[in-house]
């Protein structure tokens, strides 16, 4: 076969190493400044922080659904139920939101990996839909719980709400931490071998990679980070309310995020956060239309561009990103393939 | 001498960037049985879809009694007279034998003669209509090729495609169906026939074609050819 | 007696379930499509059903004679326009083309009918059947399982015994034979999409009269018409109704506050123990 070889692509580029790196320690570092030093207005930094704490779920739910195949319908659970903690801990019990936060966090880990048990046997639109009922079998769970005070909703005690420039500062944290954990957690033999399975169920069993601790380590990294993210949202916002803080709405905008950035690459969730947040500021303008905007967009775009914006550009300019290629990687992938022809 | 009832010039065919038929020519004339034999990954199996229209070639041309049907899909090349049974036993595992023999009557100019021809598949597969009404997907392996080959039947095609019809099942029924297949041909079905097993095709076939790496390497009739012949272009040496 | 009671209403509520599920058992077995937006679909229907009656006058079950063909139509045209085109690219983007579609439907009917909630008035909504002392059959109840039991009947005799529905069920079975056989893949998709739209529309004529809805109830209907589809298993029409059976006995257990909860759980534990469903293979 050696005639009908395999067709040479043009060597990508991998914008990555030293160069990438203090570019990004730049960028990092000047956010911090340009917010503690109050360059930045209120205003501005209400944005910046909302797309923080999105780019930080669009990441998480990338990691799921992109990398490593399990799609869910349903993480907003995590984002209701570390809302809620915090106002349990700071209306109910008089307690810092620091508490609240850090319970919610742990309460939604040990959520999933109770989760995990039962979803884990399912696969693909199985997985999806069950993930939605759970979510909303909890949203109907606390609409009718007298204890977070039913369908009223409850407030965050407002002495415990941090000022936007401290939330800013949390919010960017967060998102550094998130961006860092799924890029290390991609280089790592769980991450490598995630992807294969995606790819090829039966190369990564060659691989020899345990598939259910990798995908349960994916799995409660994206519920730790999306609880903590669900709590600053909730702090930013003063308030809970089963219908909005368990909303569906949550998945919807990961769900865009994720499409319009470019699904399984590490930079389009980084891009989708922000057009997500400039987008549905703008259409705030025009009530009711939100959705419908957004939801159009997101077909069009998976219609025309499949790969997203990012993914797109990657693969037109022949360049990747934050990419989890090293070098010595081509090589045995092409082996891998060239096996899976041959049989 | 007339047109060929199927001719396929230079077709190539991959899939993604894996070229699984390199230049392919064939003709297969009006009334005859043509075997068409290969080592496993010669090509065989992908040109049999791609003639049936379940792959488009990536280049080349495709006759079938004279008209041009390269890139049709699959529906309309069967409506026009050419049927394919797939390799292995591609029943409808969920429906009854008789529903499956039903489906082959599909097409709508053959659809009024549905009765007429579950009669003739019946007569030559008895067993099936003992099954009739039993799901394809509780037959034996034998039986489903039964089904899956009266099905494509059904429509009277006047070419049928054979893809490794003896693949998987025991001598016994091999030469069953063997028989049956000749009957067919007997009653004026121009046969193109898929196989591995060169002796078997050899024996039954009036023109043997040889595959390798992706083209057509050798044609000749059988008592043409050595043995010798064959063996060598089979296994490229 | 109150235990007979329980266990009529329920079978009667199973029957709605299972219209509703139907229609997505269809897409899901056969095109391989979970539609999110089958929900949003039944209350289109509901709306429409609602509109129709009160415009005309006339008693809502009339109104199917109108909107069972307009919505198989815009099914095809949706699946053959659009759908077909995603389900190329792949599962999960087709997955999140009706997650889209959904949202899109139950904001634009939002915008269009408000948030109030609506029902369709019929005189014989508190009308009931008394069969013994302490017994009664809701009049409603009955003529809404009736159509329920009735759509689906007409729907497996269409698959089993015409050309049209062998073929579908072809296609469900070896898309590869199936069109060796003469189908038109592409066509019978957007024909089975047609479908699901039908009885989408008889299922929200049924919840017009049954419930209060609202634009955002979609969500709801969708999950229930899901859990149909996981407990009965996909394809299987004798599973779903069974399955609506479960969930209708669930839902009238349960009572309002927690009859959803009960039922969610259900069909969480149902997924969990057999994916397959309780009735495929």
């Amino acid at each position: 076969m050696e005639n009908n070889g395999i067709a040479l692509r043009k060597p990508v580029k991998i914008l990555d190493g030293i160069p990438m790196l203090i570019i990004c320690i730049v960028i990092c570092i000047a956010l911090y400044i340009l917010g503690i030093t109050k360059t930045f207005s209120n205003n501005t930094m209400r944005y910046l922080l909302k797309i923080f704490l999105y780019i930080t779920m669009g990441e998480m739910w990338n990691l799921m659904s992109g990398f490593t195949g399990m799609t869910s319908l349903g993480q907003q659970v995590f984002v209701g139920i570390a809302g809620y903690s915090v106002a349990v801990f700071t209306s109910t019990f008089k307690m810092s939101m620091w508490l609240g936060l850090l319970v919610g966090a742990v309460i939604g880990v040990v959520f999933a990996l109770l989760l995990s048990l039962i979803l884990f046997r399912m696969r693909g639109m199985y997985f999806a839909v069950a993930t939605w009922l759970i979510a909303e079998a909890v949203r109907l769970w606390f609409n009718s719980w007298r204890f977070v005070k039913q369908g009223a909703g409850m407030t965050i005690a407002t002495s415990q709400i941090p000022k936007v420039r401290e939330l800013y500062i949390y919010a960017l944290t967060l998102c550094i931490i998130a961006l860092v954990v799924v890029y290390i957690l991609l280089r790592t033999k769980t991450g490598l071998g995630l992807t294969a399975m995606r790819d090829d169920a039966d190369a990564s069993s060659s691989v020899g990679v345990n598939i259910f601790k990798s995908k349960l380590l994916c799995y409660l990294i994206c519920s730790l980070f999306i609880a903590l993210a669900g709590g600053m949202f909730a702090l930013q916002k003063g308030s809970v309310l089963p219908s909005s803080s368990f909303s569906i709405d949550w998945t919807v905008a990961m769900v865009f995020i994720v499409i319009i950035g470019g699904v399984g690459t590490m930079a389009g969730p980084i891009l989708g956060g922000i057009v997500y947040v400039i987008l549905s500021e703008f259409l705030a303008h025009f009530p009711g239309w939100s959705n419908i905007i957004l939801g159009a967009i997101a077909i069009l775009v998976i219609i025309f561009l499949p790969d997203g914006i990012i993914g797109t550009l990657q693969k037109k300019l022949n360049f990747e990103i934050f990419s989890q290629k090293r070098l010595s990687e081509p090589k045995k992938v092409k082996g891998l393939k060239e096996k899976a022809n041959m049989a | 001498m007339s047109e060929p009832m199927l001719k396929i010039e230079g077709v190539q065919a991959k899939y993604g960037d894996f070229i699984a038929v390199a230049d392919a020519s064939l003709e297969v004339p009006e009334g005859k049985i043509v075997s068409l034999i290969g080592s496993n990954g010669a090509g065989k199996s992908t040109l049999m879809s791609t003639v049936a229209g379940l792959h488009k070639p990536s280049a080349g041309k495709i006759y079938f009694k004279g008209e041009d049907i390269t890139g049709l899909s699959a529906d309309k090349i069967v409506t026009r007279g050419l049927s394919l049974v797939l390799q292995g036993s591609h029943c409808f595992v969920r429906m009854t034998v008789e529903d499956n023999l039903i489906m082959g009557c599909f097409p709508k100019h053959v659809r009024k003669q549905t009765k007429d021809s579950l009669e003739r598949i019946y007569d030559l597969f008895p067993v099936l209509k003992e099954k009739r009404n039993d799901l394809a997907g509780s037959l034996s392996g034998g039986q489903r090729h039964m089904v899956a080959i009266g099905r494509a039947l059904m429509s009277n095609p006047e070419m049928v495609l054979f893809d490794e019809v003896s693949l998987g099942l025991a001598p016994n029924t091999i030469k069953g169906i063997y028989s049956r297949i000749k009957e067919i041909h007997k009653q004026g079905t121009t046969i193109l026939l898929v196989e591995q097993d060169t002796h078997r095709a050899i024996k039954t076939a009036e023109i043997v074609d040889v595959m390798l790496k992706g083209k057509v390497v050798l044609t000749g009739s059988p008592k043409e050819l050595s043995e010798d012949e064959i063996k060598k272009a089979y296994f490229g040496i | 007696m109150q235990v007979i009671q329980v266990i009529i209403n329920g079978i009667l509520l199973g029957g709605i379930y299972a219209l509703l599920g139907v229609g997505m058992t269809m897409m899901f077995g056969i095109v391989k499509l979970t539609n999110l937006a089958h929900g949003e679909f039944v209350i289109i229907g509901a709306y429409l059903s609602t509109i129709l009656a009160s415009a005309l006058g006339v008693d809502p079950i009339l109104t199917i004679i109108v909107t069972v063909p307009i919505m198989f139509l815009v099914g095809m045209g949706l699946q053959a326009g659009l759908i077909n085109r995603v389900m190329k690219i792949g599962s999960e983007p087709a997955l999140l083309v009706t997650f889209g579609l959904s949202i899109i439907l139950a904001d634009a009917m939002l915008l269009v009918f408000s948030a109030d909630a609506q029902r369709a008035n019929v005189p014989y909504n508190t009308a009931s059947i008394k069969i013994a002392n302490g017994l009664n059959i809701s009049t409603l109840d009955l003529i809404v399982f009736g159509i329920s039991l009735a759509t689906i009947v007409v729907l497996s005799v269409f698959l089993k015994k015409t050309f049209l529905g062998r073929s579908i069920r072809a296609t469900s079975d070896d898309l590869e034979a199936a069109s060796l056989m003469g189908v038109n893949v592409n066509r019978t998709y957007a024909i089975a999409m047609g479908i699901a739209m039908a009885t989408a529309a008889i299922a929200g004529m049924c919840v017009s009269m049954k419930w209060v809805f609202y634009p955002s109830s979609g969500g709801n209907y969708l999950l229930t018409a899901f859990g149909v589809v996981v407990i009965g298993g996909m394809g299987s029409i004798p599973g779903t109704m069974i399955a609506g059976l479960i969930l209708g006995l669930a839902q009238v257990i349960g009572g309002a506050n927690y009859g959803q909860l009960i039922a969610y759980v259900l069909m969480v534990l149902f997924l969990a123990v057999r994916p397959q469903g309780l009735f495929s293979k």
